[in-house]
């Protein structure tokens, strides 16, 4: 059958990474065309070509008999082009009948003037509401009201509306029940036999199986392949979408066999106020790197800032040394000896109107002050001394201490970041996502610091989406999904396929 | 890595430029401008140290005002309510000497100091509570404060005030220098060194330029915050004092649209509106340009209506210049 659109050949090159190496990929007619990938597989960026947000380096975009260097959004969506993405952009404020009409509002004329024409709007809506089995939903009713899944039916509706020949859907299963995804997949069927083209993209194997007729299978930028979905196994899908050349640069060698100590730090049945992480339990051994794979929003990050103190705790206990430890702030946490290099190093890591020596000096100040971090006297000579240390010891690339540390690279920022903790002399290091960003070179002297760390006997914990990391610096590494522990492997029984499975809830 | 290296020699080798000396030298430069040309334009009557000894005694209050809207703007924010604290705890520091006969300091100790705290941690809290902007917090007390001050004064100036109390706090100091510009001075003075040497002055700058890194290195927010904006009240109270020493009375309608000239004073002092820079003596110096402009074009003859036209216009000058060739530019 004749594709819809055709994305051919297309290249897409940031500063430092090539996004897409020469993909192909099309949507024909009634067809649910999946796109598998981990994060950072580009997916996202491929779905952004379409939408007419990027534009792409190489590579040409057909639709019909017309020939493209790129989309604009308007050409997108004059073609009919329609994307959901994961955190819906339905406006809360305005009702459903708006939402779907947004910028399209039909008009009438009312004594010469162009006025809104609501009786079309609410005799349209409703039918659409119908059509998206939402019939018992009124026009007038506010967006904000309803529930995620009713939100994603109003912008399937509003895909209707303009008539969508290409509905593309980024997970939209990720925080919907069972019931929700069951509903959902009606529609998606429904949609299919309409004649419109589906681009489902999703990381949960079962619901590809069941939805999709196509699948795209993308690793690092390049194009693993297309297939029909019935003609793969979940394994060859799992296996296509991690397997890759793992690098020998920070790898476990034969001959190191870590001897642990006793248990430093634990935590047992930690649940978040807000169910992010749920009934989380696990030890960590003196000199042990304990690592956490899964998914973004798996609950991983959202476990670290519960123990750190930066997000509310329903219930659980934390415990170092043995002594159950009460932390409400990361203050306290800080005060007990738990430091956390959090993912995003600009917006949560560093000070940028501070020098190296300041944003070095930071937490062993506050550590040592009193009445909650406000009581304390600055000492420039020691903080000098401190930074100086760090600056040696962990080898700081920096102009000089008085540098501000906006001014470095990211690695080196990375480095003022945990030259920070050291100087605390914290006991448990939290390291979220350490080397995101960070070039190659950097990455394994940073691999090198926390393996020494460990052999201090500082506990160290890793969370990262890249498991050729964890694989090759951790001990052990823990798996979690939907906000709960999937699996636990020793890192010479875990392979990446294991990680990738358990990863997607199902337990291998 | 060879990249980097490279680019750390040419930071080292990079020549001093003039946005290096603006970024250092703005206020000062600015100030010691203003008094050039007024100098030149009226040697005689300008430039006579009575007449700069006055402007200082003029800015003191601007410089109070200003040293504690310092903090809230150090913060990323701003505290529209200090006028308002300074006329409500000037009236009540009057009321408490007039009608309940207390001693001055007694009175200066509950209505300056314990009053302006509380007004400073009211807002601090009620900022931190709800999550709104301070704008808007302290916008709304402005307004309540301001009504409070016409209830208690019943709209009527408060005179009558104790010899003792105008003698020492409008007085001079060896007969030579206004007692309110020691005020300013040494609060100033001992601010500089808040900020400088003490854990919580350095823990507000962090605040102030990252918020989330702050909570995330473990510095407690909402106390800081709370801090923050009970120095910005003490300050204002502070400033109402020295307000009715000078006038020998409380006037209800005192201060009223001082909170710009305190706005000002920290902005043209090279403060970052977006919070994480600046300095307390910068604070000082741009509380005297404030002085110095409105002193000085008096004495050139210019119309009092040309004040804030004059002041308005160095406003955006100033800053201007700082997004061009200032720190601002480099991030």
């Amino acid at each position: 059958m004749e594709p819809i659109i055709q994305m051919k050949n297309i290249t897409k090159r940031f500063p430092g990474v090539v996004a897409l190496n020469n993909i192909n990929f099309d949507v024909r007619p009634g067809e649910v065309h999946v796109l598998l990938g981990e994060n950072g597989a580009g997916k996202s960026t491929l779905m952004k070509i379409l939408s007419g947000a990027y534009t792409p380096d190489e590579g040409t975009i057909v639709i019909g008999d017309q020939e493209y260097q790129k989309l604009t959004p308007r050409l997108s969506t004059e073609y009919g082009i329609s994307i959901i993405y994961q955190e819906l952009s339905a406006v809360n404020w305005l009702d459903i009948r708006e939402n779907i009409f947004m910028g399209r509002l039909p008009s009438k004329k009312a004594g010469g003037i162009s006025v809104v024409d609501y009786a079309q709007i609410n005799a349209r809506t409703a039918e659409l509401l119908e059509r998206v089995n939402l019939g018992s939903r009124k026009p007038t009713t506010s967006v904000g009201d309803l529930s995620i899944s009713e939100k994603q039916m109003v912008e399937i509706a509003k895909a209707i509306a303009f008539d969508a020949k290409i509905i593309v859907m980024d997970e939209p299963t990720s925080s919907l029940t069972e019931d929700e995804v069951k509903k959902l997949f009606v529609i998606i069927r429904q949609l299919k036999s309409e004649g419109r083209g589906v681009v489902f993209i999703s990381h949960k194997l079962s619901e590809i199986a069941e939805i999709g007729d196509r699948i795209t299978i993308m690793k690092d930028g390049s194009q693993m392949g297309t297939f029909q979905v019935a003609e793969l196994t979940t394994d060859d899908m799992i296996r296509m979408m991690v397997g890759r050349e793992i690098k020998g640069t920070y790898q476990h060698t034969p001959e190191e066999h870590y001897q642990f100590g006793d248990v430093l730090f634990e935590c047992r049945n930690l649940t978040r106020k807000d169910n992010r992480a749920k009934d989380v339990t696990f030890q960590l051994r003196r000199g042990e790197i304990l690592g956490f794979s899964g998914l973004v929003g798996a609950g991983r990050s959202e476990t670290m800032c519960a123990i750190y103190g930066a997000a509310p705790k329903a219930s659980g206990d934390i415990l170092m040394e043995g002594k159950r430890l009460r932390i409400r702030n990361p203050y306290e946490a800080l005060r007990h000896g738990i430091g956390m290099l959090t993912e995003n190093r600009r917006e949560t890591g560093f000070f940028s109107n501070f020098s190296n020596q300041r944003n070095i000096a930071i937490a062993y100040q506050l550590k040592h002050s009193l009445l909650d971090g406000i009581w304390g006297l600055t000492n420039e000579a020691g903080e000098k001394k401190i930074a100086e240390r760090q600056r040696a010891d962990i080898q700081i690339k920096c102009a000089s201490l008085q540098q501000l540390t906006s001014q470095l690279s990211g690695g080196n920022q990375q480095k003022v970041i945990l030259g920070k903790w050291m100087a605390a002399g914290v006991k448990l290091l939290i390291f979220d996502e350490p080397t995101k960003g960070i070039d190659v070179g950097t990455k394994s002297e940073i691999y090198k610091l926390m393996r020494g760390l460990a052999d201090q006997g500082v506990g160290v914990i890793v969370v990262s989406s890249e498991m050729p990391e964890l694989l090759g610096l951790c001990d052990r590494i823990i798996v979690m999904a939907e906000g709960r522990i999937t699996a636990e492997y020793d890192v010479t029984s875990a392979t990446e396929e294991k990680l990738a499975k358990a990863a997607t809830g199902e337990i291998a | 890595m060879i990249v980097e290296e490279n680019q750390m020699k040419e930071i080292e080798k990079k020549k001093f430029t003039f946005g290096d000396y603006w970024d250092k030298y703005s206020t000062v430069t600015i100030l010691a401008a203003m008094i050039f040309v007024f100098g030149a334009l009226q040697p005689a009557s300008f430039l006579t140290g009575g007449n700069l000894v006055k402007i200082m005694e003029q800015s003191s209050i601007t410089i109070l005002l200003g040293l504690g809207e310092f903090f809230a703007i150090l913060l990323g924010g701003i505290d529209l309510s200090v006028s308002s604290i300074m006329a409500l705890s000037g009236a009540l520091t009057a009321q408490l000497m007039v009608n309940a006969g207390m001693q001055p300091v007694v009175a200066v100790l509950l209505g300056v100091v314990v009053f302006g705290l509380a007004m400073g941690i009211a807002n601090g809290v009620l900022v931190t509570a709800t999550g709104l902007p301070p704008f808007i917090i302290t916008l709304g007390t402005q307004a309540i404060l301001r009504s409070l001050v016409y209830i208690v004064t019943d709209a009527r100036a408060v005179s009558g005030l104790p010899a003792s109390f105008s003698r020492i706090a409008g007085g001079k100091l060896f007969g030579m220098v206004p007692v309110p510009i020691i005020d300013a001075l040494v609060t100033a003075v001992i601010l500089a060194i808040f900020t400088r040497k003490t854990q919580c002055g350095r823990n507000l700058y962090a605040l102030g330029g990252n918020p989330q890194s702050a909570w995330y290195a473990g510095i407690t927010v909402k106390k800081h915050t709370i801090i923050a904006f009970a120095i910005s009240g003490l300050c204002a109270s502070l400033a109402g004092m020295v307000n009715i020493a000078r006038l020998a009375a409380a006037e209800p309608n005192a201060g009223t649209g001082y909170e710009t000239y305190a706005i000002e004073a920290v902005i043209i002092g090279g403060a970052s509106f977006f919070g994480g820079v600046g300095e307390i003596p910068k604070v000082v110096v741009g509380g005297l340009i404030i002085g110095v402009i409105n002193n000085g074009l008096n004495m050139v003859g210019v119309s009092s209506y040309y004040q804030q036209l004059a002041m308005g216009c160095l406003l955006i000058i100033a800053v201007t210049l700082d997004r061009f060739f200032g720190a601002s530019r480099k991030s």
